[in-house]
């Protein structure tokens, strides 16, 4: 018989590593008609990562994603950059590239304020024009300003900058320090249903509610729960990487090392949780790994509100949980002749 | 005569739609495949452009299948790399016999370990050789690197290496490599080769202070990463002396340092290309062959493309580290935590890639999104002679998570409380105090348990 259970997985996770430092660098360069070139050393791994950092620097340049082309990913090209690891890029390499930005950005106001006759403090960049504060009908366009600072001042709007996340470090006897930056939360509740006559248990579905500070762009957040909690999935009922006696992986393929399918994966609802950090771009955060964290947690915990087994040791195949249900029950019963 | 016209006709259709075609699309598909106006095209021309739901500018090439990936680059006198895996989980290496491989027709190249200018690296301790050369650390070592002209000639020149071994005792369970007397995996150090304590206040006052103590054991098993694309890499090492490393990495500056060190050459000579990388996880966040890759390419004057099998992914590249969590709480009757005390055992397998760092985040997250003011957790990563270990999303957080929040509810229903409120009523605050002391800010733990409840339609049975 099918039993019904709901579990939650509450999860906190940081951004950026610990250990060592965790560095950016980026140069945005604004070219003649107002578009912009980003230059960064991390790498698009298929999170999205690039269309983000090129929404972070089109909006401090006041232009469109579409006008930022973002160039990643070769040593003799983009600066340094600590990579796509650790749930980082947006928030570290993000503020490297708004801080770029800002300086390009600085460039273009020392060369509009002569233009519309005010301050460089009094302007502002906005739909892809320059305007004086409060004033949006006294404007040029950005192009136009671009133009006019790199072919007649002879100042090509490029900035360069740097960012480290302000940690620190932990003392060594009792682990008491600022190991990182800043955290993000999530909370994901399952429903399961285990089958009590075979162990099986069918994730139904998985309710997601992710804080990543200001979504920079909400659907690739969505995306990266989704794959986070197929992850999850994985880890919670079938992937494991079985050894022989002598240390040696039986189960090196895709045929026996079991994870999940599109068959297998719940309905997912995802919510973003608003959020604002001042620290990051935008006031952004990151959302990569902590997908990933609390999905086998809430499974888990679904599985024993159904069947009051607590599988312990990951992951809950159903021999596993048919073994439990048993042990629960006592000795097997016989089956009559 | 009237052929002549329909032919100009045609022509001039032809030069007609070359007009309306958007030159920023490939052009490859008929243009009825696409449709006539994409669904959230307007997301990337608006200039708010933060919390725009954009479209990623790759999505069409990997939609038309047009990315090309590392396999998919073919430079001009190519040649392909396989491995020679030791298969033996803990040796002496003997002697290694290359010359059957090198008289076949068709190999270029062969590499072995004695041959690599640093034969070590690794993001906080370099213990892990590019190829193992006296010593088999566990059995997905490479022993020997091949360029043929083929990959199946290269595949056919692994069985012509001959390598004697000597087989050494073995560890590969964690716990037991932590007793005194168990083999040393990297003698004579030991193989516990990093501890991490987060102490704050006093367990033992708090669990005197408590009402009802929980313990729990939990353990977690070993994952790999399992991208799409396996680890690949070309290197080509041109006349002028300079190295450019194709590579399906995620972290290039650290990468490029790597090939500089077991090289022996000046960054200044490397230039490493982070290729679109299908899949990362953490999986493809240091070098792996690429520095064997290179001595072939220099051996030989071409380049060379080497791409993991499957069951590479599995044996020789890095994978999520299992954690044995020992669990133990003090709690109030109203379900307050006054005190965790934790011990964690990572199974750090061969080699310490990423241990350090996951080591460090396991360890701080273990206690769990909740004010508890006695915390003591102790967590240790130990050698085996296994797969080694390294970065997976999530860095050991996903294993504590899952033991903090299966004991989580072990307490609630000790205490019968509901789930949902037992968190409620420990979770942390703005401007709570982490583990190590830390006043958090931006918290939003309380809200993602109530949105998520309130999406679920969790109704509370206690």
């Amino acid at each position: 018989m099918k039993r019904r259970g709901r579990g939650i997985g509450c999860m906190w996770y940081p951004i950026g590593f610990t250990v060592d430092a965790n560095p950016s660098a980026a140069t945005v360069k604004v070219n003649e008609d107002g578009t912009a070139t980003v230059l960064t050393g991390t790498v698009e791994t298929g999170q999205g990562a690039l269309t983000v950092l090129g929404q972070i620097a089109a909006e401090a340049l006041g232009i469109a994603t579409d006008d930022v082309h973002v160039v990643s990913g070769d040593t003799d090209v983009t600066p340094m950059d600590t990579g796509a690891i650790a749930s980082r890029t947006t928030y570290v390499t993000g503020n490297a590239i708004y801080l770029a930005a800002e300086a390009a950005k600085a460039i273009l106001f020392e060369a509009a304020a002569p233009m519309l006759g005010v301050k460089p403090s009094q302007l502002e960049a906005k739909d892809r024009r320059i305007q004086v504060k409060n004033f949006p009908q006294r404007a040029v366009t950005i192009g136009e300003v671009a133009f006019r600072s790199q072919v007649v001042l002879g100042q090509p709007a490029i900035g360069s900058a740097t960012w480290n996340p302000p940690t620190v470090a932990m003392d060594p006897e009792t682990g008491q320090g600022k190991p990182f930056a800043t955290y993000v939360y999530a909370t994901q509740i399952a429903e399961v249903d285990v089958d009590d006559e075979t162990g099986e248990v069918e994730v139904l579905r998985i309710c997601a509610a992710h804080d990543c500070g200001t979504a920079i762009n909400p659907m690739l957040v969505e995306g990266q729960v989704e794959g986070g909690i197929s992850m999850g999935v994985g880890m919670a009922l079938q992937e494991e990487m079985l050894f022989d006696a002598n240390g040696r992986i039986v189960n090196p393929s895709l045929t026996n090392y079991i994870m999940p399918t599109s068959l297998d994966m719940p309905e997912i609802y995802v919510d973003i949780v608003q959020g604002f950090d001042p620290t990051g771009p935008f006031g952004a955060k990151g959302v990569g790994e902590p997908t990933a964290v609390p999905t086998a947690a809430a499974i888990l915990n679904a599985i024993h509100d159904a069947v009051g087994v607590r599988i312990t040791a990951l992951p809950a195949t159903a021999e596993k949980v048919l073994a439990a249900i048993k042990a629960k029950k006592g000795a097997p019963k016989q089956i009559p002749r | 005569m009237d052929d002549k016209t329909e032919v100009l006709e045609r022509e001039q259709l032809d030069i007609e739609i070359l007009r309306d075609v958007n030159l920023r699309l490939p052009a490859v598909a008929p243009r009825e495949a696409f449709p006539a106006v994409p669904l959230t095209v307007d997301a990337r021309l608006q200039t708010r452009a933060v919390g725009q739901r954009a479209t990623r500018p790759d999505c069409r090439m990997h939609g038309l299948g047009q990315t090309k990936y590392i396999d998919d680059i073919k430079l001009p006198g190519m040649l392909y790399a396989r491995i020679k895996r030791a298969g033996i989980s803990s040796a002496r290496i003997k002697r290694i016999d290359t010359s059957g491989a090198e008289a076949m027709p068709g190999v270029m190249a062969v590499v072995i370990g004695k041959e690599i200018p640093v034969n070590s690296f690794g993001p906080t301790f370099q213990d892990q050789p590019v190829l193992a050369a006296d010593r088999v650390f566990h059995a997905g070592d490479g022993v020997a690197a091949v360029a043929a002209v083929t990959e199946q000639i290269a595949n056919e020149a692994l069985e012509k290496i001959i390598v004697e071994y000597e087989p050494l005792p073995a560890v590969f369970d964690p716990v037991e490599a932590m007793r005194d007397d168990a083999p040393k995996v990297h003698a004579p150090n030991s193989n516990i080769y990093a501890t991490k304590v987060v102490r704050k206040g006093d367990v033992e006052k708090g669990f005197a202070e408590s009402d009802h103590i929980f313990e729990g054991r939990f353990s977690t098993q070993m994952i790999e990463h399992v991208s799409l694309e396996p680890h690949a890499a070309i290197a080509d090492w041109d006349a002028t002396g300079r190295l450019t490393i194709y590579a399906t990495i995620g972290r290039i500056t650290l990468a490029r340092a790597d090939m500089a060190r077991t090289l022996k050459l000046p960054m200044s000579r490397i230039r490493l290309i982070g290729t679109t990388v299908g899949g990362n996880f953490g999986g493809k966040n240091e070098i792996s062959q690429e520095p064997a890759l290179a001595l072939l390419s220099k051996k030989t004057g071409r380049p060379v493309k080497g791409v993991f099998t499957r069951s590479e992914e599995f044996t020789s590249s890095t994978t999520r580290h299992p954690i044995i969590m020992d669990y133990k709480s003090g709690v109030t009757k109203e379900g307050r935590i006054v005190a965790r005390q934790i011990r964690l055992v990572l199974d750090g397998g061969a080699y310490c890639s990423w241990s350090a760092t996951t080591l460090g985040k396991a360890c701080i997250l273990s206690p769990g999104p909740y004010k508890i003011d006695n915390v003591l957790t102790e967590a240790f990563v130990v050698y085996t002679n296994k797969t080694m270990t390294g970065a997976m999303r999530g860095f050991g957080a996903p294993q504590v998570c899952f033991a903090y929040e299966s004991h989580m509810d072990d307490i609630a229903k000790g205490l019968g409380k509901d789930q949902l409120e037992i968190r409620l009523l420990n979770a942390f605050d703005e401007g709570s105090s982490s583990p190590t002391g830390q006043v958090l800010h931006s918290v939003v733990v309380k809200e993602t348990l109530n949105k998520a409840a309130a999406r679920f339609g969790w109704e509370s049975q206690s």
